[in-house]
């Protein structure tokens, strides 16, 4: 018990200790091995992962004949059959799991992205319904007159004393409400970073066990 | 010889800080169990969680966790760390009210910790050593937000989902998660540390962790001695810090 308690608190914290020792002096070896033992357990970390996509989704095909989970092991299936064709190459022309990256995954995920602008308009219209105040209706403002100005100032359609104008609230917005703002927060940030840390390396927070 | 006098100093300052923040912790901690009385001021998403916990025990519905997609080995861990704490909270309740969570990881080292604590809170329930499967997803690997994002999406649509709690590293892709959720009347709760996220989803949910308040999930959910004490030294830290930004802008502006 006391061996299942203390054992992988020692190792954390030595390991943390030893980690920090080599970020502030230049110990190159000793980084380099802590790198490469953190890319390892990484590694079969996610190959875990990839079982355990495979197994809940395999289970869900055969309990629940749920299609999406069919197609989602058939293709787990198909790249792997390509990566065994590839014959572990990652470089060569006929490289059949980078086309499925480049022709199937990357486009997937970049058409997602791309609809994040109408999850945020739709999000904002919801927010104004949902609390119709002033906050809602100085996010209005704001977003409005943001765009405005960005698309007007495109244009070149205004006078120049205009446009100055709206050069400036860009730069208000941007440049110091917005920036001192997310400042603010990343210090915040930082220092429950710092607070958490510490707690880790002196073995008051052990995410590793209860 | 300047390296070694940068080296030194680095590590004399680095060192200096943290015996310093740890020594602050001890004392706090210290007069905490001595019985001082510490005032929380109410944040409005960790009460809405509890909230939540009941909401699932009288609907018997199931409250879908996101662990987000920082691995626990990379600069962004202690934002997973503060995100453990909160599924600790809301493993060992959901377990005891017979409503365990679903839990979704897009990182793999996130999985066995959730899986390690799903685990330990169901044997706590039902002494059972294996954990039921399915309650522990992975989604996608970290470099791939969107998939990851799509994937609960697909998860909340098919589950009986009253509640969703996303707290860890997440990025934009918290917009998809987040109206998939709204889509389908998924009460949410949303913690990060990620500037983009907490803008995107301020506007999507009322219940929004912000930044810091997310190292604080442990000392309001569980409120040890010890993470109240760490809540105070980063209230503290804050104060220095923004007195050391206050005080040197006051002299730039009176040295000209």
């Amino acid at each position: 018990m006391i061996l299942k308690r203390y054992l992988p608190l020692s190792i954390a914290i030595s390991f943390g200790l030893l980690t920090l020792i080599g970020l502030l002096a230049p110990l190159a070896p000793i980084s380099s091995l802590l790198l490469n033992w953190a890319g390892l357990l990484l590694a079969v970390a996610l190959i875990l992962g990839v079982l355990n996509l495979f197994s809940v989704h395999l289970k869900r095909l055969f309990s629940g004949r749920d299609v999406y989970s069919g197609i989602l092991v058939l293709s787990m299936l198909a790249v792997f059959a390509l990566a065994l064709l590839d014959g572990g190459s990652s470089t060569s022309a006929g490289d059949g799991v980078r086309t499925a990256f480049t022709w199937i995954i990357f486009p997937l995920e970049a058409a997602l992205a791309s609809l994040l602008a109408f999850f945020l308009l739709f999000a904002g219209f919801r927010l104004v319904r949902r609390q119709p105040g002033r906050w809602s209706l100085l996010f209005l403002l704001t977003a409005a007159l943001m765009l405005a100005s960005s698309a007007l100032a495109f244009s070149q359609l205004l006078p120049d004393q205009v446009s100055v104008l709206l050069d400036q609230f860009q730069h208000v917005v941007n440049d110091i409400i917005v920036v001192s703002g997310m400042r603010g927060i990343l210090i915040g940030v930082a220092l429950g970073t710092v607070v958490l840390s510490i707690r880790v390396l002196v073995g008051l927070d052990r995410p590793y066990s209860q | 010889m300047d390296l070694i006098r940068v080296v030194g100093v680095e590590l004399i300052t680095t060192a200096g800080v943290m015996v310093l923040t740890a020594l602050l912790m001890l004392v706090l901690s210290w007069r905490i169990r001595a019985g001082r009385q510490i005032h929380l001021r109410p944040l409005k998403p960790f009460s809405a969680l509890e909230g939540r916990l009941g909401q699932a025990t009288e609907d018997a519905s199931q409250m879908h966790i996101s662990m987000g997609r920082a691995s626990l080995t990379s600069k962004a861990s202690a934002t997973s760390v503060a995100a453990i704490a909160v599924l600790d909270r809301l493993a060992k309740d959901g377990t005891a009210n017979g409503t365990p969570p679903v839990v979704t990881v897009g990182e793999g080292t996130l999985l066995l910790v959730s899986q390690e604590r799903l685990r330990r809170a169901h044997q706590d329930v039902t002494r059972a050593t294996r954990l039921p499967s399915g309650q522990a997803h992975f989604i996608a690997h970290e470099t791939m937000p969107f998939t990851y994002a799509g994937g609960v999406a697909s998860l909340m649509q098919q589950e009986r989902v009253a509640s969703a709690v996303m707290v860890g590293r997440f990025g934009p892709e918290i917009a998809v998660i987040s109206d998939a959720a709204t889509r389908k009347g998924i009460d949410q709760v949303i913690g990060t540390d990620n500037p983009t996220a907490m803008a995107l989803s301020s506007v999507a949910s009322d219940n929004t962790v912000l930044g810091e308040e997310l190292f604080a999930a442990g000392a309001y959910l569980e409120g040890k001695p010890d993470q109240l004490a760490a809540l105070l030294t980063q209230d503290i830290l804050r104060y220095a810090v923004a007195a050391v930004i206050l005080g040197a802008a006051i002299f730039r502006l009176i040295a000209g």
